[in-house]
């Protein structure tokens, strides 16, 4: 019955004609682009997606910009809800204003009964946008529904009869929609009229220029949606002169963007046309949305499995399903292989599900995971009733959202109470996270390919109301701080080295601790106020300030029922208050050993080298010989060597072009850092006081870098040496091609692919290694074990030098996950190599070696009640050396 | 000023010759043959009695049976009798024939184009493609009279409006080895030319050796997929840099440094495990779009941001994306590597298998480019397999501002092409190979000297041809694919335009 279906469908299409030109190649090739989306209980204006587009810029050339929003507001388009809900909404753009009337005649008119018409509000003149060099075309959106007489005879033609009257409507839709294209898009010589969207409840706008250019250019500032998403494109040819090739592609309730290329674009499109299915627009976005809406609408696949057909769950993953499933796994790939796109990709999908009233927000990454990606969940409100979920290609781009956001919303939280990444292909959560909106109960709720449910951090309670008071209405300050009666002032130093040296910042410290603990928020906000107040000039107290609110946002504790993202976001704003009120550079000062320095300000004064330059990112380009990597280090020559960067919104380099031996350099940042932030360090520390992005780290060669969170893609790819330490996970492909003696610890996990091609020597003759410690802290500032300390299925592959420390207490890693590695006895001479590493990483993060990592249930006493037993270190840690001897010889057979 | 020519024979006593003048027994060592050869093959030194051996490099072969003055009719004891030397046969491949290796070798001993009268064929390879099918239509000569001084064949590295004003006085710069592929000895002798030159190496992958830091100015810093040897301060010092994205020879492949030649120094330098083998991925991990490379390419200038900045990348069919891709990046140069050129170290499976041949490739970017509006701000350079000064002249006619040679400057240093580079110790000859005692049979100033001549015979070449065609420059020859044609003539009208 459905088979016959699906044929009488597919046969339907047989009048569909390829392009003229016939080719099945790309008309231009285009690579990692900038995306965003994300999706709330609320109705969010369309402004907010513009900060995030900006801060992409670098990700996309302004050769093709578009966004979608899905789940629209009926009394802003000027329809009934009924209208909105059950009318496809038919956006049509004129590129030749002249056609319309031609098109309207015969793609619009004859075909539908048009409910509500309307050409798009614009502003006056395109050439108002700074940057927007070609007039963006005229829109048309039409409320519509097939004229029920053609309806009945399309179903009775093609036979269609069995399938609802809505999935007959649909597939109308879709194809006067094709032809619509074909006629006036893609088979003429000129581009004149081309289908933006058609679905329900969903637009499309696309533009040449820039994504933000969209909403500004067609007055989208206030426009309410509950889903969006943006993307910035990088098309390489050059002279793009129509918006056809910019993405969201549709499907027909879907509208999708993506970052990426495949490899496989002929087989894809060969695939298709064998189901008589023709691209117009030759880009591998518009193939990628034509398999969704193909494996969805027509071959009728739940969700999960299209994710199957689009990436392939593979190697150890597959093996570890259960029986059922890879049964169906077996059989998706039999049957799609050839339609899923081969090389890097990372999809964004919003669409809706019009027969349940929900809006989906979904996110999917390649199996091998080679673009990057990041996924958060947030909620605000008193009981947390507003939800939001956000799909970035970097975590700066989530940031960046939702600080805008809290125009609108004060009581949103600018740090967003989890970020994560997906896993591509894998049996854990299938690289995929689905957003899903009940428009009728408001409720969002996230889960991963499976189903498994994402859970929002909803028991602690959140700060409603102070994020967003700005400097100056702030209490009296208290004449006394109450912590500070009669402390002794101790010697401190800031590098945040983790060790609190200063009595008086740990004073400060556990003062805070214990009212994070059992006071409400006004008063820790109260406390922290007085803290910078208290600050003042006095340089030595300005320093332990400074290391206070360091240490209260690296570090985790319980947070007393509070939500630690609220918590963070105090700190944030009060360090950034601190870090304000240091006096500038360019005015003569004075006391304070801090100096603060702006956009523009040339640094060409001589310092003592215990000053501490300050630098104020914002405003800062993401990179370029404006970018704050360039002052740092004309700032350096001139004799600086310690500084602080704050206010970062994923400008990139941050230490990058100190030169060789710039040891005695200190570096601290705080806000979203950019990529390649540390990528050839040779001497000087760095200190990344949040997550890092992808590529940190590269050809590292000396020094000491800390990230303070988690860290992307790539990490210290080809690093040299070092000393690093990173509280949470790295994404995919860390320590790839590492030679030297770089010496790493990784608190968390990884994706996979850790330390492949490795060649680090001998660790115990000097060589490198890494540690994994597979352990986290859970969202009451508990450290836990992971249920594995390495889900991957490949781990130190190929290496040839150096080892893996994993600290894996129930010996949960495997042979089947080394390809040229073996595990060897860990002896007294491993501990003794990296206890001393370990040692710091207690300094640095409160993961103690005789507390956590050497107690067989690596949980922290004060919620897990007695930990396990204390432990020999053999017992917990294990040591994986490359397998020389074999691997070597089928390598050399092989070439 | 160019560098000054200074004779450079060979290491080897016995040179390879074409042809052998064989002498039997039958000899009276009467000494008629010396007094007819013009060509000296013939001696007797004074005071001996008996004829010296033949020097045989010096016989012009077969067609010398037509002179009057040949050897084998005057001895009048039919002593003498000629032959194809034997090893002719065995010594090169169709790419690079015994002919162009001797005529190579000549070269770099004398800095002189080649004598036409010793035969042996400078046009073309007998590979049946590539430059060995292209050759400059047999135009008249040009009517009006240009002086060499007249002539200009440097070439503006940089046509962007940012990033160092670099510009070569001959539009060649050496290709990437890296130190472990060859010897200490051999970098030496490449970077000495190029300084003499005022033009560049590329170090190629693996960072480089101190010695080479008073040549920094002439250095390329390769940044391939391995990142070995990789450092801020490795591109901080020097004025160029390459990304190598990917091989001519071994597209969709890396780098692969067998066991054998990672030896102690070369595992130094890498920092790696000696006796490992060492590979580089394909292609960057931290690279996989266009986007990506524009980062990869933000990241370098942020390290060194007067940095003149090339991209090296194979031939796929969409070759032209990816140059324009690059231009948006904002590199300077984009360095196309063909499929013809490779050591023995890539495999033979990759080599001339899967790229598109350069003479295809470089037309179909040139046009691309000028399509786009952007030919005039990006420097084109092409590689893989350009052995010769025509093969140069016939790459810039197709649409290359410029090329890298590899081969050509290992001709140069003796290399007999037996594609042996990876076997064993590595190079018999002691170019390709950094086993301390084989390393020795270079000399670094004599190498350097070699690739100097070599250089300048290449330059009267280009010289003669580009008066000959009309023009003043190579600038006017980039993208005259009217002046080429394809097809090979006979051996003879060959050697009449021959110099």
């Amino acid at each position: 019955m459905k088979d016959q279906m699906i044929k009488n469908i597919l046969n339907s299409r047989k009048n569909f004609l390829p392009r003229l030109s016939g080719s099945l190649n790309p008309d231009a090739a285009e690579g990692g682009c900038g995306v965003i989306g994300f999706i709330s209980t609320e109705k969010i204006k369309g402004k907010h997606v513009l900060q995030a587009s900006e801060q992409m810029h670098n990700r996309g050339n302004g050769k093709g910009g578009g966004i979608a929003a899905v789940g629209l507001d009926a009394e802003q388009l000027g329809v009934s809800e009924e209208i909105l809900q059950n009318d496809y909404l038919l956006q049509i753009a004129y590129l030749d204003r002249n056609v319309r009337p031609t098109v309207e005649k015969e793609f619009v008119l004859s075909k539908f009964d048009v409910h509500h018409q309307t050409v798009l509000p614009t502003i006056k003149d395109y050439r108002e946008i700074k940057g927007l060099e070609i007039k963006p075309p005229e829109v048309c959106r039409y409320f519509v529904r097939v004229k029920p007489a053609l309806l009945k005879e399309f179903g009775e033609k093609f036979e269609l009869r069995c399938s609802s009257e809505r999935s007959i409507e649909d597939e109308f839709v879709y194809q006067n929609t094709y032809q619509l294209n074909h006629k006036f898009y893609a088979s003429l010589g000129e581009k004149r009229a081309f289908v933006l969207s058609h679905g329900r409840n969903l637009l499309v706008l696309k533009i040449v220029g820039y994504a933000e250019e969209v909403v500004k250019y067609y007055q989208l500032e206030n426009f309410k949606a509950h889903l969006w998403i943006s993307h910035q494109r990088y098309p390489t040819k050059g002279r793009v002169w129509h918006p056809g090739g910019a993405h969201p592609f549709i499907g027909l309730n879907e509208a999708l963007i993506h970052n990426g290329d495949f490899a496989n674009y002929y087989a894809v499109s060969e695939y298709l046309k064998q189901r008589g299915i023709y691209p117009l627009f030759l880009t591998d976005t518009e193939v990628a949305v034509l398999l969704v809406d193909l494996w969805n609408r027509i071959y009728g696949y739940p969700l999960e499995y299209i994710i199957e057909a689009l990436a392939p769950t593979t190697e150890r993953d597959f093996d570890l399903l259960p029986p059922a499933k890879q049964k169906i796994y077996r059989a998706i790939q039999s049957s799609h292989i050839h339609g899923s796109p081969d090389g890097p990709w990372f999809f964004i999908i919003g669409r809706t599900l019009p027969e349940t009233k929900q809006v989906q927000l979904i996110g999917i990454t390649d199996t091998s995971m080679l673009r990057p990606q990041v996924f958060a969940l947030s909620n605000w409100g008193n009981d947390a009733q507003h939800q939001i979920g956000l799909i970035g290609s970097e975590k700066q781009a989530i940031d960046a959202t939702l600080s805008s956001l809290t125009e609108d919303y004060p009581d949103i939280c600018p740090v967003a109470d989890k970020y994560w990444n997906a896993r591509g292909g894998s049996h854990t959560d299938g690289g995929s996270f689905i957003y899903t909106l009940d428009q009728s109960k408001q409720v969002l709720t996230c889960a991963d390919k499976f189903g498994k449910k994402v859970e929002s951090v909803s028991d602690a309670k959140p700060e409603v109301t102070l994020f967003n008071q700005v400097a100056g209405t702030f209490p009296a300050r208290d004449p006394v701080p109450p912590w500070r009666d009669g402390v002794p002032t101790g010697r401190g130093r800031f590098p945040s080295d983790g060790g609190l040296k200063t009595s008086a910042t740990l004073t400060n410290v556990k003062t805070l601790q214990t009212i994070i603990q059992e006071s409400d928020y006004p008063i820790l906000s109260k406390a922290l106020d007085n803290l910078v107040r208290s600050a003042g000039e006095d340089g030595l107290q300005f320093t332990e300030t400074i290391e206070t609110l360091t240490w209260l946002r690296d570090r985790f504790y319980p947070t007393g029922g509070k939500k630690r993202s609220s918590i963070l976001a105090m700190i944030d704003k009060y360090l950034v208050n601190l870090f304000q009120s240091i006096p500038e550079i360019k005015k003569t000062n004075k006391k304070l050993p801090y100096l603060l320095a702006m956009q523009g300000d040339k640094i060409n004064k001589n310092t003592s080298e215990k000053e501490t330059l300050v630098i104020q990112a914002t405003g800062f380009p993401p990179e370029g010989d404006d970018g704050v990597s360039r002052i740092i280090v004309e700032a350096y020559k001139n004799g600086w060597k310690k500084f602080i960067v704050f206010g970062l919104t994923g400008q990139r380099f941050c230490g990058c072009g100190l030169g060789a031996d710039s040891d005695g350099v200190q570096i601290d940042l705080y806000g979203s850092s950019g990529d390649y932030t540390a990528s050839g360090l040779d001497g000087a520390e760095i200190y990344i006081h949040n997550s890092a992005q992808d590529q940190i780290g590269q050809i590292l060669k000396r020094g000491k870098l800390v990230i303070f969170g988690h860290v992307g893609q790539t990490f210290m790819y080809g690093a040299k040496g070092g000393e690093v330490y990173v509280l949470g996970n790295a994404a995919g492909r860390p320590l790839i091609n590492g030679v030297g003696k770089p010496r790493v610890i990784i608190n968390g996990t990884c994706l996979d692919y850790l330390a492949e091609s490795f060649m680090a020597g001998d660790p115990l003759k000097g060589g490198g290694f890494a540690i994994l410690n597979g352990l986290r802290f859970n969202d009451n500032g508990i450290l836990e074990e992971l249920e594995t300390p390495y889900p991957g299925g490949n781990l130190f592959s190929l290496a040839t030098g150096g080892a893996i420390y994993v600290r894996d207490p129930d010996r949960k890693v495997d042979q089947t996950q080394l390809h040229g590695g073996q595990f060897v006895p860990f002896t007294n001479d491993d501990w003794q190599l990296i206890k001393p590493y370990l040692e710091e990483n207690e300094r640095l993060f409160g993961i103690s070696i005789k507390e956590h990592l050497l107690k067989a249930n690596g949980q922290s006493p004060p919620m897990a009640g007695p930990a396990g037993p204390a432990k020999k270190p053999e017992e917990i840690y294990r040591k994986i050396r490359p397998a020389l001897g074999e691997v070597m010889q089928t390598f050399t057979e092989d070439m | 000023m160019l560098p000054e020519i200074k004779n450079a024979p060979e290491r080897f006593k016995n040179q390879l010759a074409k042809y052998l003048v064989l002498r039997n027994p039958q000899c009276i060592n009467c000494g008629t043959c010396a007094v007819v050869c013009p060509y000296q093959v013939h001696q007797r030194p004074a005071g001996y009695k008996r004829m010296s051996q033949p020097v045989h490099e010096r016989c012009i072969g077969f067609r010398c049976l037509k002179n009057d003055f040949c050897c084998v009719h005057h001895c009048p004891r039919q002593a003498l009798k000629l032959e194809l030397n034997p090893l002719w046969e065995t010594l090169g491949d169709a790419r690079w024939p015994a002919d162009l290796l001797k005529a190579t070798w000549l070269q770099a001993e004398t800095g002189e184009p080649t004598s036409s009268g010793l035969a042996y064929n400078y046009q073309t390879g007998q590979s049946g493609g590539g430059f060995d099918r292209l050759q400059f239509k047999n135009t008249d000569s040009s009517p009006v009279k240009i002086n060499d001084n007249q002539v200009d064949t440097s070439l503006q590295l940089n046509k962007r409006p940012f990033g160092p004003k670099i510009t070569i006085p001959i539009p060649v710069y050496g290709g990437g080895m890296s130190f472990g592929s060859i010897g200490l000895a051999t970098m030496l002798a490449r970077a000495k030319a190029a300084q003499a030159w005022g033009t560049f190496i590329s170090t190629g992958e693996g960072g480089y050796p101190e010695e080479l830091a008073p040549y920094d100015n002439h250095i390329i810093t390769q940044v391939a997929t391995g990142l070995f040897g990789v450092s801020e301060r490795s591109l901080q010092r020097v004025r160029f840099m390459e990304f190598k994205y990917a091989q001519g020879a071994k597209p969709g492949l890396g780098g692969h440094l067998l066991g054998d030649k990672n030896t102690p120094s070369v595992a130094k330098f890498r920092e790696a495990v000696p006796g490992t083998s060492l590979f580089s991925p394909f292609p960057f991990h931290s690279v996989y779009s266009v986007e990506d490379h524009k980062k990869h390419v933000d990241w370098i200038k942020a390290i060194n941001p007067n940095i003149l900045v090339s991209v090296k990348v194979s031939t796929p069919t969409d070759i032209d994306m990816v140059t324009v891709g690059s231009y948006y990046a904002g590199a300077h140069i984009v360095h196309l590597d063909g499929a013809y050129g490779g050591t023995g170290a890539a495999p033979e499976i990759a080599k001339k298998n899967i790229a598109m041949p350069i003479e295809y490739a470089v037309p179909k970017v040139h046009r691309f480019l000028c399509a786009e509006g952007i030919r005039d701000e990006i420097t084109l350079i092409a590689s893989g397999g350009i052995r010769t000064a025509l093969d140069v002249a016939k790459v810039i006619a197709l649409g290359a501002d410029g090329v890298v040679i590899g081969t050509a400057e290992l001709v140069a240093l003796g290399c007999v092409r037996c594609g042996n580079c990876e076997s064993g110790r590595g190079c018999p000859r002691g170019i390709a190979t950094t086993d301390p005692e084989l390393e020795k049979l270079i000399d670094a100033d004599w190498g350097a000297q070699r690739i100097i001549n070599m250089y300048r015979a290449w330059l009267k070449y280009w010289l003669q041809l580009l008066k000959k065609l009309g023009l003043t420059s190579f600038k006017e020859l980039r993208g005259r694919m009217d002046l080429l044609e394809y097809g090979t003539r006979e051996m003879e009208e060959e050697e009449k335009i021959q110099i």
